[in-house]
């Protein structure tokens, strides 16, 4: 009796503790890794790793919920002026920055926005990531360029406590989905001011609204994450505490950490996937990681500044010839190439657009769904015979004008083993395909140091892999690589496709897209139209979705909040952590189910 | 080069013999150059004495005989003299002159010594072998390309991580690459940097050091430019140079010569400083020997043996050095392999313990040819010091 | 003596410039965009203008050292630049050394009271079965890649002994294997070392001659052969003690040592430019002093050897 006694008063307690009996149970979680963070201040981080710190300890105006929907966060409700160009917050009152320790610092107000807009928008401060707020609002360039001085011009602004104004340079449909990235976070303009420079190099030097509180930090050793008891939305986070623990040699001690049980989460490199996967204990400890928004596509370079003894010359009247691009574009084949990251389940990674499913959709229907798009998404363009004629095609268009085979340098950079291995796999594939007397891939490796500056930035290559992530919520996002000012492929030079402004089809096609801001139906179809015919003239091959891998995770999957984009999606909010690994059977069902919940949830919202 | 040797020999043996038989037999034998005889007898037993001794084999273990019977007869008795035993010996002016000198050979006596080392030998034809095999590799029938991957021809894919079969006898990496030719290519990459870089090394160390050793006014000056050289970290200059000029295998070899010959140089320079004052290198001084003509053919040549012995280890610990560039991400790129890259490739999925022949292979030709290098180095340098000679 | 000692230590300032300053502008021909980070793509112009400005680096080569050399001269190493943004560079090494220099320390007394013993045993039953046996061990640690061996002692020696895999400053029973792991080389090298050096001196005249007249073994060893064994040593050892500040980076790295093996690879690779002046300043310094204090050393433990070169023949 006495033994079960215990366990009922401590029941008992927690009953009586905790009126909102929402709270779900979970345990700690713990996660080991390899980079240390540069920093934990926000006005300074650009890499991800640094800003799941960020997402997890300061939260912003809005977030998303686990389908991806916008959903209130800092403030309690918006509107927005007719044109499009005035959005006002109100913020929810009692919130408030916590120190290290947890003790209260301050009340969150309107005013710690403009502060760090300011902050941001200073061209001394140097942040990293200050384009994506001074692209937005009103007078945001000219300010940080310099030509305006007069900080009350620029349109953010505290109207009162609670309120918050901003301003736009031009409407911008998009513009909550860029509030949840880093570069909308507030910050308590008198504490910055006091820490100055030491501002967010340790986690004393920081103050705290979000769901966690870093308390201890201690580089090349360990990080503590704890739950922030005065966090506003504190029923929706199960988990106590985050706990990072520093090994460098983590893809090789990671995953024997994780079989030992002592870690909730581990990244399972693709070199042991096929040991785990046959192992039977192991088996059922690794499943798919979900995949991200960021894209992978072969660009094909018009404007070529290789060495003459690559003749870019006869590359550059090569890739000006349809047929030609088209032959390549017929001869690649994804899946022998993404084996080399991806060798269970290649498939869900691959694509044939270059903006992925699941990123936008309008009116039910998939972005990748909308127009000419839907048929090139659905088919693999992977094709012997269409390659062949292709290649027929080209050689008689081409013949006396070309000399074949066609060299075609292709750039790796060669501390990545995985992408030196795919340089190898896509040289034999295509030549295989294509023959060598039409084509001479010449994988060429480079050094991590500088690579893309010595390769894609300065041209000199002819076909490389080449990645992009998105910003916002919108297909414009997908387009910067492909227009005039880009240093990506220089499509705008291919021959025979200028229009009467002097301007590409392709280009004159998006800038019909991004003139309409209000239906956005309309939009993303004049967007989708545009990437087909980018596509079908085979300028670049989509290749394939960032992400994906195999993990080994304690961590419930799907209830974190969604976004293919920004911050939201790197938080724990939601989560929990069980103490047993998901296996590709749970999680393949929960993925499911999820995609039939966001369908719904998507069509309620419309 | 050679000439220098016998004096030195003969120099540190002759004190150590114990005169005292030579001189009871000298006035009974017409031997001139008893000294060199002598020592023979003392230290070591007939059999050493007739190759180390020259001319005429012949004569020479004639003349030992003589001179035991003499000795014997000499010390033993007195009774039983024999005059019929003795003849007088022809003078003949030729036969002193050519037995004026020895004709040592410091070469022959080297691989001599060294032949006798068995342990050496066989490392000797282990390692020669895996080095024709290496290249002997890509000319036998049925190789695969080390690049090449190899397709499943029913599913058309890569033939990923196969354990080593009848028909991949290393087995394959991760993406379907034979790992038999891919080690023995790598062996062959990392044997020639391993060589090249050896070789170039000791050049400019050998032609750095003996100046900075020798000449006194140089000592400052190299020692500053050392102290310099030896406190810039590899990684800027390996990281400047694969910038430059791409990471590929020259890049690698002038990489290691430019981080690695001033070791080489200050190594020689103290080798040299021990040696420079010793008497033989002041009377030539004094007699107007120019410096040129001293380092050349009074010091170096000392010094063969333990340069040997460096260069030799400098191998394997080129190949050493080159998996830990691979280790922290400037090595090669896989697609030329090497013993580094393969061995770190391997290193990577030693967790799975079915894919350890991908590490284990390997790591044993490293193995293999460091211990080679290793034992031959040190059998060599023994071999080669000239007081092992007598 | 003194003067002489003096003249050498300001000789060592100038290398010590000449050092940092090629390492300087060395670090300078890398290229631009490695100090930008992976959103390059998406700067602006002025954005890039702007982080390369904060950074110091839109100067003329020139004036950057020179600002260098002005704050250096005031203690100030300034803050790092992309390692760990804005915190001094002094405080991001300070608490490393003290790792990397108890765990070198261990281990390499470590290593020196077992390979100088194993020496000794190997030279006194030469050519028998324990001068086999350790010349085995010798060989097989030079032959396998430490970046091998090491691993296979940490998964299998964690799992053999159940201690943690990782360093864990508060556990004693973690602080064995990587002394042990950093000990097992420097074991080979002394032992190889001692040895050698043993087998020689034993046949040497002089000793030969205190055999001779009867002079005790035992005495024979301490008097003569460690007499002489310690010169050698007594140049190296300094040069040792002060290069465990460098840490181990294999080990450090498997251990999750929070040490400074592998730091300044690290921040080369990551151009980051204060860190590496401040570390290459600091670990050319404890060279240069470590080769500096072996000298002074050898000349106390051997008196035939002089510092003052007498010019001439001799």
């Amino acid at each position: 009796m006495k033994r079960l006694l215990v366990p009922l008063c401590i029941l008992l307690a927690i009953v009586v503790a905790t009126p909102v009996a929402a709270q779900r149970k979970s345990a700690d979680y713990t996660e080991i890794y390899a980079g240390e963070l540069t920093t934990i201040n926000y006005f300074a981080s650009a890499s991800e790793s640094e800003q799941i710190m960020s997402a997890n300890t300061v939260d912003n105006l809005v977030e998303y919920d686990r389908y991806g929907i916008v959903k209130p966060s800092l403030a309690k409700s918006w509107t927005t002026s007719a044109d499009g160009l005035v959005w006002t917050f109100t913020l929810k009152p009692g919130i408030k920055w916590v120190t290290w320790e947890g003790k209260d610092y301050a009340e969150v107000v309107a005013q710690d926005w403009v502060d760090s807009a300011k902050y941001f928008m200073t061209k001394a401060n140097a942040s990293p990531t200050a384009d994506i707020i001074y692209g937005v609002v009103k007078n945001g360039e000219a300010y940080f360029k310099g030509t305006v001085t007069d900080w009350a011009q620029v349109g953010v602004k505290a109207k009162d406590k609670y309120t918050l104004e901003y301003t736009l340079e031009k409407p911008v449909p998009y513009f909550l989905s860029m509030l949840t990235y880093v570069s909308f976070l507030p910050v308590n303009g008198k504490f910055l001011a006091e820490q100055g420079a030491k501002f967010g190099t340790t986690n004393k030097a920081m103050l705290y609204n979000g769901a966690y509180i870093m308390a201890e930090f201690e580089p090349q050793t360990s990080r503590l994450l704890v739950r922030n008891e005065k966090y506003w939305d504190k029923a929706n986070v199960p988990i106590n505490r985050l706990i990072y623990k520093y090994n460098k040699e983590m893809s090789t001690l990671g995953p024997e950490l994780f079989a030992r049980g002592e870690l909730s989460y581990v990244g399972i490199p693709s070199s042991i996937i096929d040991t785990w996967m046959k192992d039977p204990v192991r088996k059922d400890l690794v499943r798919p990681t979900r995949t991200s928004a960021y894209t992978y596509f072969y660009a094909l370079n018009f404007k070529p500044k290789f060495p003459a003894e690559y003749q870019p010359e006869n590359w550059a009247l090569a890739v000006n010839n349809l047929s030609f691009r088209k032959a390549l574009f017929n001869a690649l084949d994804r899946k022998a190439a993404m084996l080399t990251s991806e060798p269970y389940s290649p498939d869900r990674r691959l694509q044939t657009t270059v903006t992925p499913r699941n990123f936008i959709s309008a009116g039910g229907k998939d972005y990748v769904d909308m127009v000419e798009l839907a048929a090139i998404s659905k088919a693999d363009s992977f094709n012997k015979t269409a390659a062949a004629d292709f290649k027929a095609k080209a050689m008689k268009e081409l013949e006396g004008k070309v000399s074949f085979p066609v060299k075609i340098p292709m750039p790796y950079n060669a501390s990545s083993v995985e992408w030196t291995n795919r340089a190898q796999v896509v040289e034999q594939q295509l030549e295989t395909v294509l023959g060598k007397d039409f084509i001479d891939v010449i994988p060429l490796s480079f050094p991590a140091t500088g690579f893309l500056g010595a390769t894609r930035r300065a041209g000199n290559y002819a076909m490389q892999e080449c990645n992009w992530g998105p910003d916002y919520a919108d297909p414009e996002t997908y387009t910067d690589p492909f227009v005039t000012g880009s240093n990506y492929n220089w499509p705008e030079l291919a021959v025979g496709y200028a229009e009467a402004n002097g301007k590409s089809k392709y280009e004159n096609m998006v800038e019909a897209a991004k003139a309409v801001t209000t239906d956005m139906k309309k939009r993303y179809e004049l967007f989708a139209k545009a990437e087909a015919y980018f596509i079908s003239q085979a300028f670049v091959i989509p290749y394939a979705k960032g992400g994906g891998g195999y993990e080994g995770s304690k961590l419930e999957p799907f209830t974190c909040p969604f976004s293919p984009f920004g911050m939201s999606n790197l938080k724990f909010k939601g989560q929990i952590v069980r103490d047993k690994a998901y296996s590709t059977a749970e999680y393949t069902k929960l993925e499911a189910d999820w995609n039939a919940e966001r369908a719904a949830a998507l069509q309620k919202t419309k | 080069m050679a000439d220098d040797k016998p004096t030195a020999a003969s120099e540190t043996a002759a004190p150590a013999t114990t005169v005292a038989p030579a001189t009871t037999v000298a006035p009974a034998t017409t031997v001139a150059p008893a000294t060199t005889v002598a020592p023979a007898t003392t230290v070591a037993p007939a059999t050493t004495v007739a190759p180390a001794t020259t001319v005429a084999p012949a004569t020479t273990v004639a003349l030992a005989t003589t001179v035991a019977l003499a000795t014997t007869v000499a010390l033993a008795t007195t009774v039983a003299l024999d005059p019929e035993l003795f003849t007088f010996a022809e003078f003949d002016r030729d036969a002193g002159e050519r037995i004026g000198y020895s004709n040592y050979s410091y070469w022959r006596s080297t691989l001599r010594m060294f032949l006798r080392n068995k342990a050496a030998l066989f490392l000797l034809v282990l390692l020669s072998s895996l080095l024709a095999f290496t290249f002997l590799q890509p000319i036998l029938p049925n190789q695969r390309s080390p690049t090449m991957i190899n397709l499943d021809p029913t599913t058309g894919h890569q033939f990923r991580n196969l354990m080593p079969s009848a028909e991949y006898w290393f087995g394959t990496n991760s993406i379907g690459q034979d790992l038999w030719s891919r080690i023995w290519t790598g062996t062959r990459t990392s044997l020639l940097i391993g060589i090249l870089v050896g070789v170039v090394e000791m050049l400019l160390g050998i032609a750095f050091g003996a100046i900075w050793g020798y000449v006194r006014k140089a000592d400052r000056v190299f020692t500053e430019i050392y102290n310099i050289l030896n406190n810039i970290p590899t990684t800027i200059v390996l990281m400047l140079l694969a910038y430059i000029m791409r990471p590929s295998f020259q890049t690698m070899v002038i990489a290691m010569c430019a981080a690695g010959w001033h070791g080489v140089a200050r190594f020689v320079r103290n080798q040299i400083v021990i040696i420079r004052d010793r008497e033989y290198n002041l009377a030539s001084r004094c007699l107007g020997t120019p410096t040129r003509r001293i380092i050349m053919k009074n010091l170096l040549p000392y010094l063969v043996s333990v340069i040997m012995l460096q260069t030799a280890l400098s191998i394997p610990g080129t190949i050493g050095w080159e998996v830990f560039l691979t280790y922290i991400g400037l090595g090669l790129p896989v697609s030329t392999p090497s013993l580094g890259n393969l061995v770190n490739e391997g290193r990577l999925i030693m967790m799975a313990p079915e894919l350890r022949y991908q590490l284990i292979f390997p790591t044993i030709i490293v193995s293999i040819i460091t211990i080679s290098f290793y034992v031959l180095g040190n059998a060599f340098s023994d071999a080669s010091d000239p007081r092992n000679h007598v | 003596m003194f003067i002489y000692m003096l003249k050498r230590l300001s000789q060592s300032i100038v290398t010590l410039f000449i050092v940092v300053t090629t390492v300087f502008l060395l670090m300078r021909l890398l290229p631009v965009e490695g100090y930008l980070g992976d959103r390059y793509d998406k700067l602006s112009v002025e954005q890039r203008e702007a982080m390369l400005q904060k950074m110091g680096l839109l100067d003329p080569w020139y004036v950057q050292v020179g600002t260098f050399y002005g704050k250096l001269a005031k203690g100030d190493l300034g803050t790092s630049a992309i390692y760990r943004k804005d915190v001094p560079v002094l405080e991001v090494i300070a608490p490393r050394v003290p790792y990397s220099v108890r765990f070198g320390l261990v281990a390499m007394a470590f290593s020196l009271v077992a390979g100088l013993a194993m020496g000794v045993h190997m030279a006194r039953y030469k050519g028998r079965f324990w001068d086999r046996a350790w010349t085995g061990y010798i060989v097989l640690i030079n032959a396998v890649p430490s970046a091998v061996y090491l691993l296979f002692i940490q998964l299998y020696g964690t799992d053999l002994f159940k201690i943690p895999l990782l360093f864990d400053k508060y556990k004693f029973s973690s602080w064995v294997l990587p002394t042990i792991s950093m000990a097992l080389g420097g074991i080979a090298g002394y032992a190889m070392w001692m040895r050698r050096f043993m087998v020689d001196e034993l046949n040497k005249d002089y000793i030969k001659l205190a055999r001779a007249k009867g002079m005790p073994s035992s005495a024979i060893m301490v008097k003569h052969v460690m007499r002489n064994a310690y010169v050698p040593m007594a140049q190296y050892l300094p040069a040792a003690i002060l290069a465990t500040v460098s840490g181990s980076i294999y080990i450090e790295s498997l251990y999750s040592i929070p040490g400074m093996g592998g730091l300044l690879v690290d921040v080369i690779q990551r151009q980051d430019n204060p860190m590496v002046q401040a570390l290459v300043l600091i670990f050319s310094s404890v060279g240069i002093l470590g080769l500096f204090l072996g000298d002074v050393l050898m000349a106390v433990f051997d008196p035939r050897i002089k510092f003052v070169k007498s010019e001439g023949a001799r």
